[in-house]
């Protein structure tokens, strides 16, 4: 979907391209609002004059909800895009939080400079995608298998720190108050009617979206998930680039983890176990190919939002967990079988 | 495009089936819609424990006739990011009242702090919450009291002697810290002849790590054990099968916390020594009365104990056993 575009055609074809494409592009973002409407009108058929779910709070409270998500999945967007997959996203997330969780609760790092607890937790983050680049790249095994494996062990390394309990730095000393504020919906908390970790992970996918289109990095992500051996003869650095890629997307599942403790206040290694599959499917769910070479931000934050939305629109309705699991499968499977079907028709036509 | 919106009005067409049966489970109150809309949030939704609660809330809110209980919570019970949302999302709709099983002591501090800040009411129920200065009342067993009944049993079966291993639960899980905590000192203060092995392992939240785990820990103690304490029921159901995976069943004294099918019939074959028993279906009645209460202005206590004992082969048949044994579970 973020491929370089073929060059539009002349006269009144034009427009019509444009439309076109515009289209394409938001597709997701379509649905994510389509989604948003079925449930809007659902809740107020239901509880008429109380119903709550097309409101600000609820979309400060959703937007809350999706942020540690959609951070991971603006990472794992990159890493399927350059043809990979990150099974470790969740334990690493995990891992950075208790990691944030064990450096405050140090004396070296007061609650008035928490900063270096914070770069550790995203150094560790990078570190752990450094690990999974540099397996995938050199020892040439598929990502599905290193990702697995390091995904016990960073859930093992996130155990042995926390000495497999639960690290609770003290919230009145130890942590700092915009750290706790920073996914809150406390009216006190909110900038523009939103927590300030909601616009950061706004700004975060302007700029990762910005590093795939415009840049030469950005290109040879595309080139490296369309074609690897082609890629390889065309001089790319493959072995280099799985590990930048696979670092920046570390990068990003350590933010998710400030993001996650930011909301439980305790690190726990545990709690990232079945998260990736959360990041993959808001990924998936965005029009992003496994195959690699296709996958957009926009995408990813569509995604992230539809599974948030349906997670909150189901109860708001009242409707119980099982129901809610079976809309959500049916909606990844469809949002991908549409995507398909869509992608193929675009195919024959150019 | 089309096609996705096709597709997307068959999940609203789904939506609407499923919307249309969730209406009879609601309790009506005497014309034009409840009074009170009271959302209880257990700690998961798979155990057995939580439909006897559920059981009790509904009991509640039949008797009461005033007030409609929604009830949800996350499907596991260490998934805290989920209760998180859920606790959100009630709080957006703006119920009457919050009754909540938290699934960690402090991640949720903030969220019932929030929940109050909006006007509404919190009770906890089963499980504790680190700061309680701003809830309605904390409805529970007293867990650490569970954990000395389960001591005492192990104790009088095996007469003071023995090596002994506790499986522990799940880190933060305070309802089960708390059963641990009052095992151990009891063992140590009134059995010292006992000697704890192995009180360091967790043996995760489904029967299924339990069970992986539970046999990883027997086989190893194999030669000394005497005495096992599993200190929740998907913990114990692991543990009984791990027990009959390395043929000790019957041979060790084994004490299970909360009743179900396969741990009640070995308690009937003996294989199971004690079952402590709490009473969730009182638990769920007392957290929605106690909220009513509340929402009423009636005074409430602080601190509701729902009481615990233990079964045991000898006294199973009785019928206040019995009753605990099997609770009434909440049907749709």
């Amino acid at each position: 979907m973020s491929e370089p575009l073929p060059p539009p055609p002349f006269g009144k074809l034009r427009l019509v391209w444009w439309l076109w494409h515009l289209i394409a592009r938001l597709g997701p973002l379509f649905a994510l609002l389509l989604v948003i409407a079925v449930f809007a009108v659902a809740d107020h058929w239901k509880n008429g004059e109380n119903s709550q779910f097309f409101t600000a709070g609820n979309a400060r409270t959703v937007s809350a909800t999706v942020a540690t998500v959609f951070v991971a999945a603006l990472g794992m967007t990159v890493v399927i895009i350059a043809g990979g997959i990150d099974l470790s996203a969740g334990t690493a997330q995990s891992l950075s939080a208790t990691v944030l969780a064990w450096g405050l609760m140090r004396a070296a790092f007061s609650s008035s400079n928490p900063w270096g607890a914070i770069a550790l937790a995203l150094g560790t983050g990078a570190l752990c995608g450094l690990v999974n680049g540099a397996l995938i790249g050199w020892l040439r095994v598929v990502p599905f298998i290193v990702t697995l494996g390091t995904m016990r062990a960073y859930l093992g390394f996130g155990n042995a720190l926390a000495k497999e309990t639960t690290l609770r730095p003290d919230t009145a000393t130890q942590v700092p108050q915009w750290l706790q504020n920073w996914l809150s919906v406390r009216a006190d908390a909110l900038y523009f009617g939103f927590p300030l970790g909601v616009w950061v992970a706004l700004v975060l996918a302007l700029l990762m979206a910005g590093l795939l289109r415009f840049t030469v990095f950005g290109r040879h992500v595309f080139a490296l998930g369309s074609n690897e051996t082609a890629a390889r003869l065309c001089g790319i650095n493959v072995p280099g680039m799985k590990m930048a890629v696979y670092s920046l997307a570390g990068l990003f599942f350590g933010i998710a983890g400030l993001y996650q403790f930011s909301r439980l206040s305790v690190g726990q290694p545990t709690s990232g176990l079945g998260v990736e599959l959360k990041v993959i499917a808001a990924v998936v769910i965005g029009g992003a190919s496994l195959n690699g070479g296709r996958g957009s931000i926009l995408g990813t934050l569509a995604g992230a939002g539809i599974m948030c939305v349906i997670d909150s629109g189901c109860t708001q309705l009242g409707l119980s967990n099982p129901v809610q699991d079976i809309v959500l499968g049916a909606v990844i499977v469809s949002a991908v079988a549409i995507d398909q079907i869509r992608q193929h028709r675009m195919d024959a036509r150019i | 495009m089309r096609l996705f919106s096709n597709g997307v009005l068959a999940c609203a067409l789904v939506l609407a089936g499923c919307e249309s049966g969730s209406h009879s489970s609601a309790n009506k109150g005497n014309g034009g819609g409840p009074r009170y809309r009271i959302a209880v949030i257990p700690k998961g939704t798979t155990h057995e424990f939580w439909r006897a609660v559920h059981a009790g809330a509904a009991q509640a809110a039949d008797k009461l006739g005033d007030t409609e209980i929604i009830w949800k919570g996350s499907q596991l019970e260490s998934d805290r990011e989920g209760q998180i949302a859920v606790v959100q999302s009630f709080i957006t709709q703006h119920v009457s009242g919050i009754c909540l099983a938290p699934n960690d002591s402090q991640a949720l501090v903030e969220y019932v702090d929030q929940a109050v800040q909006e006007k509404i009411p919190v009770v906890i129920f089963d499980s504790g919450l680190k700061d309680e200065s701003k809830i309605v009342t904390y409805v529970a067993t007293d867990n650490y009291n569970g954990g000395v009944i389960a001591a005492r049993r192990m104790g009088e079966v095996l007469k003071g002697q023995g090596n002994a291993i506790l499986l522990r639960y799940f880190p933060g899980s305070e309802s089960t810290e708390r059963r641990e905590q009052g095992f151990l000192e009891t063992l140590q203060k009134e059995f010292p002849k006992i000697d704890v092995i192995s009180s360091d392992q967790y043996s995760g939240t489904t029967p299924e790590e339990s069970l992986t785990k539970a046999t990883q820990v027997l086989n190893k103690y194999k030669k000394e054990v005497n005495g096992l304490f599993a200190v929740c029921e998907p913990n114990a159901s692991g543990c009984l099968g791990a027990l009959e995976q390395t043929e000790l069943d019957g041979k060790i004294c084994f004490i299970a916390f909360d009743p179900n099918a396969a741990l009640i019939r070995g308690l009937e074959s003996k294989k199971v020594q004690g079952i402590v028993l709490q009473d969730p279906v009182k638990m769920g009645y007392e957290a929605v009365m106690s909220m009513h209460k509340h929402l009423q202005g009636e005074k409430v206590p602080k601190r509701i104990d729902t009481g615990s004992t233990v079964a045991t082969p000898e006294n199973i048949s009785e019928p206040h056993i019995q009753q605990l044994l099997k609770p009434a579970q909440y049907q749709e």
